[in-house]
């Protein structure tokens, strides 16, 4: 078994042993879950550590590392030939990184989870059955196994969403359940499509394997999905169809105006560390799925679509932007903003050139800690008066001076600081978009000038937030009772923040560390789709 | 500098923005534990003493130094991080560090006993690793980081008594009006990469860079980049119509806003101008000129119109910053850093007297438990017998701000007035507004600073409820007099030049050594300086008249005061305008979110697959369920006819089984 | 001259008296008598029709038969009917119709 299967299923060890273990030993579960994660984080580490960045990755199985490839299922399907399902992992450049902000950010909603004493079993059993899917997306190569991991992360989800969420738990849990299957529902009708369309070129029998996705050779001449067919479906092209609805599947993740309305119910109505998970990791599958699914399997299509795909990363950056100046929770805002900064990542990457991808992968990471770290400070606020409407504070700074300054470097960091890693990957993405009329990809200049804009509008939020809630002559709405309840960070909050906005300052200040593991594969990807403009 | 051992400039700058970054953390970590501010001063001190020793003299007029290493990588794009040590960047490092130094000695006292003490050195310490870091970037993505750096150093000065609602407003403001600037900035620095794909200053703007050798086509871009960069000039440099954040900035300490907000940050937007000056063409250069000559004139009118004595100050830092934008504008970026270099020392030491005044003020209405605005000049008079050194000094000062002989002032706007009527007589009948108006700012300024002084030093004591006999109103302590004691002297003519009527022979300008694209005109030389002086004078026996003899000619509350207090209601009209706008498309778009987004179209297809589901579970139940229950109700009603026949009487059931026995004997015997 | 006719038409009567009583009679040990009357008249036809098996009597061999069998009935009839009476205090048929459904 290979480092990368170990990563994957280590969750699912865990998993058993809670699961196993009776029902009286309840305070073990979360120290169980705790060993796992950080020894899955250590292992993580290892292997980006141990990661070369020359691997190209992508479309090439030697560009990935830590490959494994086991055959799986093998059916003789008579006059549809042999069915190829192989059990294939790799990590490449994009992957890899968001392997370990995955397992960062599981630590994390682990550490988050610490108070968590309703049915702890059943809550650490499906948290680490969601780290197993999680992992699993991130490294599968085979679009079956990608789709079966795909589908098993909705579960668990569904469930922390609506048993342990909040007062309209049950609504966001559908809500998000209904609108995520959605999208994947009518993946699986591409995926099968795809698997009539290519060959294995060794054996000739029709794959899920996506890197023979990726090569135009596979295709069967005359398949549905081969190149330049005249396949249509109500005048679409049948490859421009096939990208769309991929697309439509991982812009519900991700997520794009006007899809992302499931995002604010959901984030608010989950408990903390569901949120942190949400927003930390699931919505990186969104944009790690156009990369690895849409943009590669598709580089023609995607070449023709990224007028549209940057205009919907600026419609999400600034409509986001501006629905989180108006929100009056906490949360809510939080919400938004990550719709907004996800904008960047959709921009960054229509842009097509290496500075825009690189920068939209670094915005990737980035917004996966920080807004894991922002939605842990709402927790803590949360979890003390059990309210987060903005209003109902004031002057938190009097009180909390701890708390108030972590907000505020995570405020200053999201909006964009020098020096913290949202600015290079917002920086990049403007500079990218902005090259991407010398280089001639499609994408407006103004574009860039109006996504920069959304910079801006995400300093007058954060700003306005640090000032009504932070700011002033302390006022609480629960006056007493609140300023007793309102202590400052205790220890554990700390240890589980720090090292999140210690690492923003980190890769702000030292951005190699990601661009070298990045770039080669960036590179790639970029040469793979412009070849097609 | 025999004498002194070598050490390489490059490593000695370094040390000078790397110490004030040391101060920072150890400050941070120290955090309320330490109090004394020895970390910053102690940083600041050898700052300055390694940038006038090692650095400045090694490079000035020496050529520029370099020192550049990789950064990042992205794709193929390689980033660096570089030191750049030429005239302008060595220049600019020396006058920041010789203004932070006095200015940090003199916070030892002024915010003595504040609780927060240990978050403003750290700011402090903050600041001046940024802008020090700023003034030596090799490239402009660096210089971004920076100039966004000092931006954040601005806004927790600013906010530093978070309490104070006005202050937190402030620094919101001061950041996002900063934030429009950067993003102009951001943008210029895409344009050029996507031009260029290089950042570095010497590889563009260099003695062999692409501008100097010509290798670029001046198309609308270079115009727009150029606008780009002068956008975030202007948000940093307050210029009209991006100057509103910097009145606001006076809620912070007055030794923050001598600092940042009169001395040093404010003018990066200068330093970035020049330190890009061949980027410039014909269109954003008159561009530059004429905001450069609005703001200048509209902040000397508002200037007249305030009673805050911060507010003055600031309005008056924001006219003399339009002076240096001008003077770009025109060509002249060595005049204009000339005027940055003496501004920064007279306008520095304006503020800190202010601050001086205030201190008592507010001492005072501790003291008499009185509520009146310490910072309002109608509560002022007659100072001058209290606090002389500070009047001395603060006189100074303005002599110098106004332009006067002997002072530094005097020789820096000379050199841009003058340059100013040569560059409109080069161009064209119609350029000369711009230098009239200049020299009607310059009267306008003496005017000002002339009211200031006679309002705050002259006149009847209009302090409410001041004891003649024992004042609580002292000299300024020692501790913040000996750093305005030096400034002072920096406002005087020798610190600049050793001719004190000719700013020909002033060092700084020498050292640039720019070649002006216009003739000089002999004449000017001695027109204007008479021009100015005499202006000046004028302004000064009116002001004496209006303010100290109390003849004052014009009703206080007529409209153009009132109005031009509030600068013409600019804020007001912001706030309607962009503020409430931006809230109001963020209000739109959330009600967009609930109404149409999630309102009609997500729970509108819920609502539709709802009925249609009610639909169809009504065909089921009614027609599919109902054709089963037909036959199933059918069936059940034959039944229940024929159900009377088992009633439980064994006759009848004898009669049944006779009367069927019969009729199958008949049948028997018919068939 | 009694012809086999007149044996058959008499022993209709009987059976049909027998069967009125068995229908129409609300006492249960007249319905045991009007089974007796039913059973005498089969028992009358054989003994009628015997006249065409004179080597062997069998119609008067199964008269006797029926004779005994009929008292046994009368006999088990009775005990049923008395415990019905026991059970129900009553023994008009009309009254139990435990047997309805």
């Amino acid at each position: 078994m290979g480092l990368l299967s170990l990563l994957i299923f280590l969750p699912l060890a865990a998993l058993l042993l809670i699961v196993l273990l009776p029902k009286t030993l309840q305070g073990t579960f979360k120290y169980i879950a705790l060993g796992f994660t950080l020894f899955q984080f250590l292992l993580a580490g290892y292997m980006y550590s141990q990661f070369d960045g020359s691997a190209t990755g992508i479309n090439q199985l030697s560009g990935y590392r830590f490959v494994e490839q086991l055959s799986w299922i093998r059916l003789d399907l008579g006059g549809l030939g042999q069915l190829e399902i192989d059990y294939l992992i790799g990590a490449d450049g994009i992957s890899l990184p968001l392997l370990l902000l995955s397992s960062l950010v599981m630590l994390m909603a682990v550490g988050a989870s610490w108070n968590m004493q309703r049915k702890a079993k059943g809550y650490f059993a499906l948290l680490m059955l969601l780290n197993m899917a999680v992992m699993g997306i991130f490294s599968a190569l085979d679009f079956f196994l990608f789709y079966i991991f795909y589908e098993v992360m909705l579960f668990p989800l569904y469930f922390l969403i609506g048993i342990w969420g909040g007062v309209n738990r049950e609504y966001a849990a559908i809500k998000f359940f209904i609108y995520t299957l959605f999208g994947s529902v009518f993946m699986l009708l591409i995926i099968v499509g795809l698997y009539f369309s290519v060959t294995n070129p060794e054996t000739g029998a029709h794959t899920f394997n996506m890197l023979y996705m990726m090569n135009p050779g596979n295709y069967i001449d005359g398949s549905f999905f081969a190149y330049g067919s005249s396949n249509a479906v109500w005048g679409i092209p049948a490859r421009m169809l096939g990208f769309i609805v991929l697309f439509i599947a991982f812009a519900i993740k991700i997520p794009i105006v006007p899809l992302h309305t499931w995002l604010p119910d959901a984030h608010v109505e989950a408990p903390t560390p569901v949120s942190i998970i949400l927003a930390g990791i699931l919505l990186k599958i969104g944009g790690y799925g156009i990369i690895r699914v849409c943009m590669s399997i598709f580089p023609d299509a995607s070449a023709s679509a990224n007028w549209w795909l940057g205009l919907i990363g600026v419609i999400s950056i600034l409509y986001g932007a501006l629905n989180a100046l108006a929100q009056k929770d906490f949360k809510r805002t939080i919400a938004y903003s990550s719709v907004s900064h996800m904008g960047f990542v959709l921009l960054g990457l229509a842009s097509l050139t290496a500075e825009g991808v690189s920068g939209a992968m670094f915005q990737m990471i980035s917004h996966g800690f920080l807004s894991a770290s922002l939605f842990f400070l709402v927790g803590v606020i949360y979890d003390r008066v059990h309210d987060r409407y903005i209003y109902h504070f004031r002057g938190l700074a009097n009180i909390m001076p701890k708390y108030t300054g972590y907000v505020a470097i995570a405020f200053f960091a999201s909006l964009g600081l020098p020096g913290f890693s949202a600015f290079i990957g917002e920086a990049f993405v403007i500079i990218g978009t902005f090259n991407a009329e010398s280089v001639g990809t499609g994408i407006p200049r103004w574009m860039a000038i109006a996504g920069s804009l959304g910079i801006l509008l995400s300093a007058v939020y954060f700003l306005w937030t640090l000032q009504r809630m932070f700011f002033g002559k302390t006022r609480l709405k629960g006056s007493e009772e609140w300023f007793k309840a309102l202590k400052d960070l205790t220890v554990r909050e700390q240890v589980i923040l720090f090292p999140a906005l210690a690492l923003a300052l980190l890769l702000g200040t030292m951005p190699f560390l990601v661009f070298d593991k990045l770039n080669a594969s960036v590179l790639n990807l970029v040469t793979l789709i412009t070849e097609q403009l | 500098m025999s004498g002194l051992p070598y050490i390489s400039p490059i490593y000695a700058s370094i040390v000078v923005v790397g110490l004030p970054l040391l101060a920072f953390l150890l400050q941070a970590i120290r955090g309320k534990k330490s109090t004394s501010g020895l970390f910053a001063l102690v940083s600041i001190a050898l700052s300055t003493l390694i940038s006038g020793l090692f650095v400045l003299p090694q490079v000035w007029q020496e050529a520029p130094v370099t020192a550049t290493v990789h950064w990042f990588t992205i794709g193929d794009s390689v980033f660096t991080l570089g030191i750049l040590l030429n005239n302008l960047s060595a220049l600019m490092q020396f006058i920041v560090c010789i203004i932070a130094l006095p200015v940090h000695i003199y916070s030892k006292a002024y915010m003595k006993g504040d609780p927060g003490i240990h978050r403003y050195w750290m700011y402090l310490s903050l600041f001046c690793f940024a802008m020090l870091g700023l003034t030596v970037s090799k490239n402009l993505f660096m210089m971004y980081v920076f100039w966004e750096l000092v931006g954040i150093a601005s806004y927790l000065l600013i906010g530093f008594w978070f309490t104070k609602e006005a202050a937190v407003a402030a620094n919101k403001k001061a950041f996002i009006v900063n934030r429009i600037g950067d993003i102009g900035f951001l943008i210029g620095i895409a344009i050029l990469f996507s031009l260029f794909s290089t950042l570095d200053l010497v590889d563009l703007f260099g003695n062999e860079g692409v501008f100097a050798a010509g290798l670029y086509k001046d198309t609308g871009l270079i115009t727009l980049a150029g606008i780009c960069f002068f956008l975030g000039a202007m948000a940093k440099s307050a210029q009209f119509p991006l100057h509103v954040w910097l009145p606001d900035a006076m809620e912070g300490p007055t030794s923050v806003s001598s600092l940042i907000h009169a001395a040093t940050m404010v003018a990066a937007g200068v330093f970035l101008m020049a330190s890009i000056f061949p980027l410039f063409n014909a269109n954003v250069l008159l561009l530059m000129a004429i905001v450069g000559t609005i703001t200048a004139l509209s902040a000397a009118y508002f200037a007249l119109c305030q009673y805050d004595i911060k507010k003055v100050l600031a309005f008056s830092t924001i006219s003399q910053l339009g002076y240096m934008i001008a003077a770009v504008g025109i060509g002249v970026w060595d005049a204009a850093m000339f005027h940055l270099a003496t501004h920064a020392f007279f306008k520095c030491l304006l503020f800190l007297c202010a601050g001086a005044v205030i201190h008592e003020m507010v001492h005072h209405k501790e003291h008499t438990k009185l509520d009146f605005d310490p910072q309002d000049l109608r509560h002022m008079g007659g100072l001058r017998q209290y606090m002389p050194k500070t009047f001395v000094l603060m006189s100074i000062a303005s002599l110098a701000l106004a332009g006067f002989p002997l002072t530094s002032g005097y020789l820096s706007k000379d050199a841009i007035i003058i340059a100013a009527f040569e560059w409109a007589a080069q161009h064209g009948p119609g350029y000369i507004v711009i230098p009239i108006i200049l020299v009607i700012v310059s009267i306008l300024t003496a005017f000002y600073i002339g009211r200031l002084i006679f309002k705050a030093f002259f006149g009847p004591i209009r302090i409410p409820q001041i004891d003649q006999q024992a004042p609580h109103i002292r000299e300024a302590p020692q501790t913040m007099l000996v750093p305005m004691i030096f400034l002072g002297l920096g406002s005087l003519f020798f610190a600049f030049s050793l001719n004190p009527l000719s700013y020909h022979q002033a060092e700084i300008l020498t050292g640039f050594s720019v070649r002006y694209a216009f003739e000089e005109i002999h004449s000017l030389h001695l027109v204007i300086p008479i021009v100015l002086t005499v202006g000046a004078l004028c302004s000064w026996i009116l002001a004496w008249k209006w303010y100290v003899k109390g003849k004052y000619p014009l009703q206080a509350n007529s409209l153009w005061i009132t109005r031009g207090g509030e600068q013409f209601g600019l804020d007001e009209l912001y706030k309607k305008t962009f503020v409430n706008g931006t809230l109001a498309l963020g209000r739109a778009s959330q009600w967009c979110d609930k109404h149409v987004l999630d309102g009609l179209i997500v729970h509108g297809t819920a609502h539709v697959v709802k009925s249609l589901s009610r639909a169809i579970y009504w065909v089921d139940k009614h027609i599919v369920d109902g054709l089963v229950n037909t036959v199933a109700d059918t069936t059940y009603y034959i039944g229940h006819l024929l159900r009377w026949v088992q009633n439980g009487r064994i006759q009848n059931y004898f009669g049944f089984a006779f009367t069927i026995i019969l009729i199958g004997i008949v049948y028997l015997i018919f068939r | 001259m009694i012809t086999l006719t007149h044996f058959l038409v008499v022993s209709a009567c009987i059976f049909c008296i027998g069967l009125y009583a068995i229908l129409a009679k609300r006492n249960a040990i007249m319905i045991l008598v009007g089974i007796e009357l039913m059973i005498n008249a089969a028992i009358l036809n054989f003994v009628a029709f015997g006249k065409y098996d004179k080597l062997h009597y069998g119609g008067q061999i199964f008269a006797l038969f029926a004779i005994v069998l009929a008292a046994a009935a009368v006999a088990v009839g009775l005990a049923i009917i008395l415990n019905v009476y026991r059970h129900y205090k009553t023994i008009n048929p009309d009254h139990i119709t435990d047997l309805r459904d």
